[in-house]
């Protein structure tokens, strides 16, 4: 453990060293980092000290994200950043890596912080102060504080501020973050910061560097370290007069039920079924909503364009390739939403522990269900939800997984193919016809896609020992408002912004295609003789085997910016072809150039392909490569190539 | 889980006081034990460590989740699910036995 000297207050910006961060406006600013384990109120805090005012990003090359906003006390703005959750400083974990980087000031583009605000649960003070020692140990000028006081109270615990403050050396202060009680010390601590006041100190307690090598210089066994550090976390806790509160009732109240038996199960599933439900029933009014909204403004906005080149590039290439992304935004929100709920409530550790059994079959961990079943909305949140992962190889699984879940961009193009090929037969009296056994069916087939790509890459590329599933169960509490709304600012930010870029490019590269060459008169070329329709003539001999004709090639190059685009660009495609003002219905138009087989195949090949820019772009971030992405498209790709083949060739 | 090691990599030895060595797997629900000692590989222990699951803290098995999913733990105060396996690796004894022996309070 390396210690550093404690930095001296700064004083309006006297930084030393190169600045480089990214934000100019805030270099001179002090900047004070949260540190703390997971589920100790860090967010709460956050929120209560920045408001909404805050800003979401990566730390360059990792996954990890950065949360930033900024605090106003009465002599200044105070930057304010969000690290994420830890239980240690060992290089264990991402986290735990970006987290020491950060305070050591070795990040990327990020000078070390002037002070840090150890925020620990103090319900759970004495294995709290475990994770607090290694940070402490740094010697950065340190403000400890204690979350949680209105439920020590309420369950019969107690500590005093003083006593724990005597023995650290830095000031500490116990707050009721939610309810906005004790922050003061806090507000003088930032303060401080600009003033030079006495509460900006460093804790002088230096022992854990000495204590952690054993006679002869030799480190000791980590659980031996452990060991101490929980002693000497013990003996802080005496000396503050810490007495550990009660088991909470009402945890173990929910708990009786949330892993009862039979009941467990059941509101498992019932939350399952409330998520699913939401995302496809609940969603779609507002979805419908959204795409008038789109269509709507397109319109105005074409009406005030000139009739050139430019029009059309804005309104069919930008306008609507954006908008069909951002038509997923409300699906996306009210997901989030629930996993929100679930995630601050306290269930989510729960559902993990009921999925685990499942879960630990397919080689993955219990804290993969819920990325999953997110997939069904949407790859892209999925797979930034899979940062809940703990094990790196178990998360690189899940997100390897993620796109087979049916997502509901494959919807359309199911609707239409089911619609036009599949006739509706009943084929369990009325609960259950031929066309949603279809469904149903091709739902199943991306599921048993997912779970063996899972056990097989759990035995191949990512084998390893299985790591121990260690879950922490938070207590139960009431979600806020501001956490909520932060939470789902900040997703809706990272997907349009991650999938918009993407879409936005594709849109415009597909439009540019479609106009070339100029037809004589100028204008757009028929689509048969344009770069496009080249493109798909191009690749008609790869897909013939599979039943496609180079229409259906078109609409599976344009489908790569995001699935659901085939059914935009086949209907322009026969519309285009089609000379006779009454246009074929779409569905007819298929049937034309589709059998049963070729469309069975076309849907197969939609099941498991990675028809989706955006996933791989997210998944190019989240992996920190191309080798991750390229591997997925490939596979997914061959998959879906086989089994479409098969599926042509059999009926 | 590979056979347990005990902290050192050293294979645990079946026969080592046999009588005393109990396993947390094995503790009835709402029966206190101290942990004494973790029979797991050092990187495995790393995240039970962090969570203050050391020799010497207090476990008690508090709940089964359903078809013998990880059982869920007190450890100081905090909630823990540790599975069966895990759980098999881990050395505890009676709260009440090693009562002024190990506890430090």
């Amino acid at each position: 453990m390396t210690s550093r000297e404690a930095s001296p207050v700064l004083l309006g910006g006297t930084r030393s060293g190169p600045d480089t961060s990214p934000d100019r406006a805030s270099a001179a600013r002090p900047r004070v980092a949260l540190v703390g384990p997971p589920n100790a109120g860090k967010s709460t805090l956050f929120n209560r000290l920045t408001g909404l005012r805050q800003k979401v990003a990566n730390y360059p090359g990792v996954t990890v994200e950065r949360k930033s906003g900024f605090h106003r006390t009465a002599y200044g703005l105070v930057d304010v950043v969000d690290l994420p959750g830890i239980h240690g400083l060992s290089p264990r974990s991402l986290d735990q890596i970006v987290t020491r980087d950060v305070l050591l000031g070795h990040a990327e583009g990020e000078p070390g912080p002037d002070a840090v605000i150890l925020v620990l649960d103090a319900t759970r003070l004495e294995s709290h102060l475990m994770v607090a020692e290694p940070i402490l140990a740094l010697g950065l000028p340190s403000l400890v504080v204690l979350t949680m006081a209105d439920e020590l109270g309420r369950r019969k615990g107690q500590v005093t501020e003083r006593g724990l403050s005597e023995q650290l050396g830095v000031e500490v202060a116990l707050v009721n973050a939610r309810a906005g009680q004790g922050l003061e010390k806090i507000e003088r601590f930032l303060e401080a910061l600009y003033t030079g006041g006495e509460e900006v100190r460093a804790c002088p307690v230096v022992v854990a560097a000495e204590a952690e090598v054993g006679p002869r210089g030799r480190p000791l066994p980590v659980v031996d370290v452990f060991a101490a550090r929980r002693a000497r976390a013990q003996a802080l806790g005496q000396a503050a007069h810490f007495q550990a509160p009660t088991p909470s009732k009402l945890t173990e109240r929910l708990d009786s039920v949330f892993l009862h038996r039979v009941l467990g199960p059941l509101c498992f599933l019932a939350v399952v079924v409330v998520v699913f439900q939401s995302i496809f029933a609940w969603a779609t009014p507002l979805m419908d909503g959204t795409e008038a909204v789109i269509a709507t403004s397109g319109e105005w906005l074409a009406v005030r364009l000139p009739d050139t080149w430019i029009r059309s590039l804005v309104i069919d290439g930008v306008w609507l390739g954006v908008g069909s992304v951002v038509v997923f935004l409300p699906q996306i929100l009210i997901l989030f939403f629930f996993l929100g709920i679930l995630e601050d409530s306290g269930y989510m550790a729960r559902a993990a522990v009921i999925a685990d059994r499942m879960m630990h079959r397919v080689g993955l961990q219990g804290q993969s269900f819920l990325p999953l079943l997110s997939a069904y909305a949407c790859a892209v949140p999925a797979i930034l939800a899979a940062r809940t992962v703990e094990d790196e190889r178990d998360r690189l699984a899940t997100i390897f997984v993620a796109p087979f879940m049916t997502c509901s961009a494959r919807l359309p193009v199911y609707a239409l193919l089911i619609a036009a090929f599949i006739p509706e037969r009943p084929l369990l009296g009325p609960v259950l016809g031929q066309r949603s056994a279809v469904l149903l069916g091709l739902y199943a087939l991306g599921f048993l896609a997912a779970v063996g790509t899972a056990a097989i890459l759990k035995r191949s590329l990512l084998r390893g020992k299985p790591s121990p599933f260690v879950m922490e169960l938070p207590p139960y509490r009431l979600p806020t408002v501001k956490s909520i709304v932060a939470r789902l600012l900040d997703r809706a930010r990272v997907f349009l912004r991650r999938a918009g870029r993407i879409i936005l490019a594709v849109a415009v590269a597909l439009w540019v295609l479609a106009q070339i060459p100029q037809a004589p008169g100028g204008g757009p070329p028929p689509v048969a003789d344009s770069a496009l329709g080249a493109m798909g003539k191009v690749i008609e001999p790869v897909i013939e085997p599979l039943g496609f004709d180079w229409r259906i090639g078109i609409g599976l190059v344009t489908s790569l910016a995001a699935r659901e685009v085939i059914v935009g660009t086949l209907g322009t495609i026969y519309g285009v072809e089609d000379e006779d003002e009454t246009s074929l219905e779409l569905q007819e138009a298929l049937r034309q150039d589709l059998d049963l087989g070729s469309a069975v195949a076309l849907m197969v090949f939609f099941v498991f392909a990675l028809q989706c820019m955006s996933t791989v772009a997210v998944m190019r971030r989240e992996t920190g490569g191309w080798r991750w992405p390229i591997l997925q498209f490939s596979y997914m790709l061959l998959l879906a190539y086989v089994t479409a083949w098969g599926a042509n060739a059999l009926l | 889980m590979a056979a347990c090691v005990n902290d050192r990599g050293r294979p645990v030895d079946a026969n080592e006081d046999p009588l005393r060595d109990v396993r947390l797997a094995d503790v009835p629900l709402d029966e206190e034990v101290i942990l004494v000692r973790m029979d797991m590989a050092g990187d495995d222990l790393e995240p039970l460590l962090e969570r203050g699951i050391v020799p010497g803290c207090r476990v008690c098995p508090v709940r089964h989740s359903p078809a013998g999913g990880p059982t869920v733990y007190r450890v100081d105060g905090s909630l823990v699910a540790l599975r069966r396996e895990t759980a098999s690796c881990l050395c505890v004894r009676s709260a009440l036995e090693a009562a002024g022996v190990l506890d430090p309070n």
